[in-house]
């Protein structure tokens, strides 16, 4: 683990360097078109100082970022705060999370079983991924809405509907991907069809499963973020990244933005963390 | 008896025809299957095994048929990889069959820890396939085909992928083991010194179609070791099945 956090450090690191000059170049622009309009501003005549410095800059400086840090982060219970804010998305992508699940897995298991339902529903399901989720979310809510369904459970439905996809697509090819040898191994020992499932197909698909898991986390939580953007909620990152790109606030926006990437990055360690314990044999392994 | 194997498209791959091809095998016996890539011996052993089933034609094991014995679990299998289960131990893998036959928990403990022993593992029980050689893998998948106790194990060329050092001392292993347990071994491999070592009979079969070209009777005295290998008789033997081997490679190529 230390060992990989060091490579890591090194694309950040390249990563800020890179970032750096196209922030000062972006800021000192709009500074410049500032100035040459007469505009007064605090920093002075200079309009590369000024891209450190600007009240609504195109891509807030680093220490504009750490100023409002402490502000916008806590106390994590404040209601405005950020953390506040990514529990309840949170919250949302891992209930729809866990919904795609069982929804998947069954998916799954039918897609494998059954040649004639493969080809019947696998088109729908691909067919269902291509509608673009942004223009799903508003109308499943105001449906929802009419029945009297509101708060959590749209975003989590929402999350589910990108999240189910990935996984019965990635376990339905793992259920299929025990060596021959094995498949004839269970058969020498006439063993059912569900024994060869629970003993053979199911633990082989384990780390595909997972690996889709990995993938439904991140497309459940667009989905829970993209769903607070779209509707009214009382919480959540989606509704802060809509009304602060709405107010022109880049430096609000920027922090939303970062605790968005923070908590996905939380969510996926954290199916990573499960898989760990759900397959020990694989642990040891380099 | 006749099996085809079959590309995608019908064109027929390989024949294996056996007509009226009689074998008696008494129980106990140690029977090498021998012959070059692509005379059918793996799929021979695939057809008695109920993996594959004839185009046409029936054969039978003892009196039952391939299905029948299948159904019965009246055979173990060991394969040219050892197939274990990844996120089994080694005890768990051996303990694989006694789980989906039923059997009751101490039985089946009893029973893996006994086979361990039997094959040498007992110190690895705990540890995962990947975790152990080629060698040791191919033991635990001999420990998992007789932890049911079946009279009759097939083997399709299980040390084929290992090196000649591995081979020699698992020959020798396998010697003891059938020695020990009685069991009947039909033994696929392509390699003439480990027929010659293991067998009581060795089965020489020619390719295009696959056929049994003889059954050589190998008198060689038991218990057999290292300097069996280094008999005149073991020689002879060994001459006797290369020549057979030729000759059956000649008449191909005559044609």
């Amino acid at each position: 683990m230390s060992k990989s956090i060091i490579p890591m450090l090194v694309v950040a690191a390249i990563t800020l360097a890179l970032a750096f000059p196209i922030m000062i170049l972006l800021n000192a622009q709009a500074a410049q078109r500032l100035l040459s309009r007469g505009a007064e501003l605090p920093c002075g005549k200079d309009a590369i100082a000024c891209a450190f410095n600007l009240r609504s800059p195109v891509v807030p400086a680093p220490n504009q970022l750490l100023e409002d840090f402490p502000k916008a982060y806590f106390p994590p219970t404040d209601p405005n705060s950020v953390p506040y804010h990514a529990f309840f998305t949170g919250l949302a992508a891992v209930l729809g999370l866990l919904l795609a699940g069982v929804v998947g897995l069954l998916l799954a298991v039918l897609l494998t079983v059954s040649r004639a339902f493969e080809q019947a529903v696998l088109p729908w399901l691909v067919a269902s991924q291509t509608v673009p989720i942004i223009a799903l979310a508003p109308m499943l809510v105001v449906v929802l809405g009419s029945n009297g369904v509101q708060g959590l459970l749209p975003k989590v439905l929402i999350s589910a509907y990108i999240a189910f996809f990935p996984i019965a697509v990635g376990v339905a090819k793992g259920l299929k991907s025990p060596d021959p040898l094995q498949v004839d191994l269970m058969q020498t020992y006439n063993a059912s069809a569900s024994q060869t499932f629970t003993k053979l197909r199911f633990p082989t698909s384990l780390p595909f499963l997972f690996t889709a898991f990995k993938v439904a986390m991140t497309g459940a939580l667009i989905g829970a973020i993209v769903s607070e953007s779209s509707t009214i909620t009382d919480a959540g990152l989606g509704r802060l990244l809509s009304e602060n790109s709405r107010a022109s606030d880049s430096r609000s926006l920027w922090l939303v933005m970062i605790g968005s990437a923070v908590l996905g990055i939380i969510l996926v360690a954290l199916v990573g963390v499960v898989e760990r314990a759900v397959t020990p044999w694989r642990r040891t392994r380099s | 008896m006749i099996y085809k194997t079959k590309d995608p498209n019908g064109q027929v791959l390989e024949t294996i025809a056996l007509k009226d091809a009689n074998l008696e095998i008494g129980e106990g016996e140690f029977i090498s299957l021998i012959g070059p890539s692509g005379c059918g011996k793996t799929t021979l052993l695939r057809l008695l095994a109920d993996l594959i089933q004839p185009t046409s034609g029936t054969l039978l094991i003892g009196n039952k048929t391939p299905k029948v014995a299948r159904e019965s679990r009246a055979y173990g299998y060991v394969f040219q990889a050892p197939a274990l289960f990844e996120w089994r131990t080694v005890r768990q893998n051996v303990m694989l069959p006694l789980e989906i036959m039923g059997y009751n928990a101490t039985e089946r403990a009893t029973r893996a820890e006994k086979m361990l022993k039997l094959v040498g593992l007992e110190k690895f029980a705990r540890n995962y396939p990947w975790q152990l050689s080629g060698g040791m893998q191919q033991r635990a998948s001999i420990a998992r085909a007789l932890a049911f106790d079946p009279q009759l194990i097939f083997m399709d060329e299980p040390f084929g992928a290992l090196d000649e050092i591995t081979r020699e001392n698992l020959n020798l292993e396998l010697l003891r083991l059938w020695r020990e347990t009685g069991k009947t071994i039909i033994f696929v491999t392509h390699s003439i010194p480990e027929a010659v070592f293991l067998s009581t009979r060795i089965v020489v079969m020619t390719p295009r179609p696959g056929k049994i070209e003889k059954v050589i009777e190998v008198d060689l005295p038991q218990p057999r070791n290292f300097e069996t290998r280094e008999t005149p008789r073991f020689f002879e033997i060994a001459t006797l099945v290369r020549e057979s081997l030729r000759h059956g490679h000649g008449y191909e190529e005559a044609m």
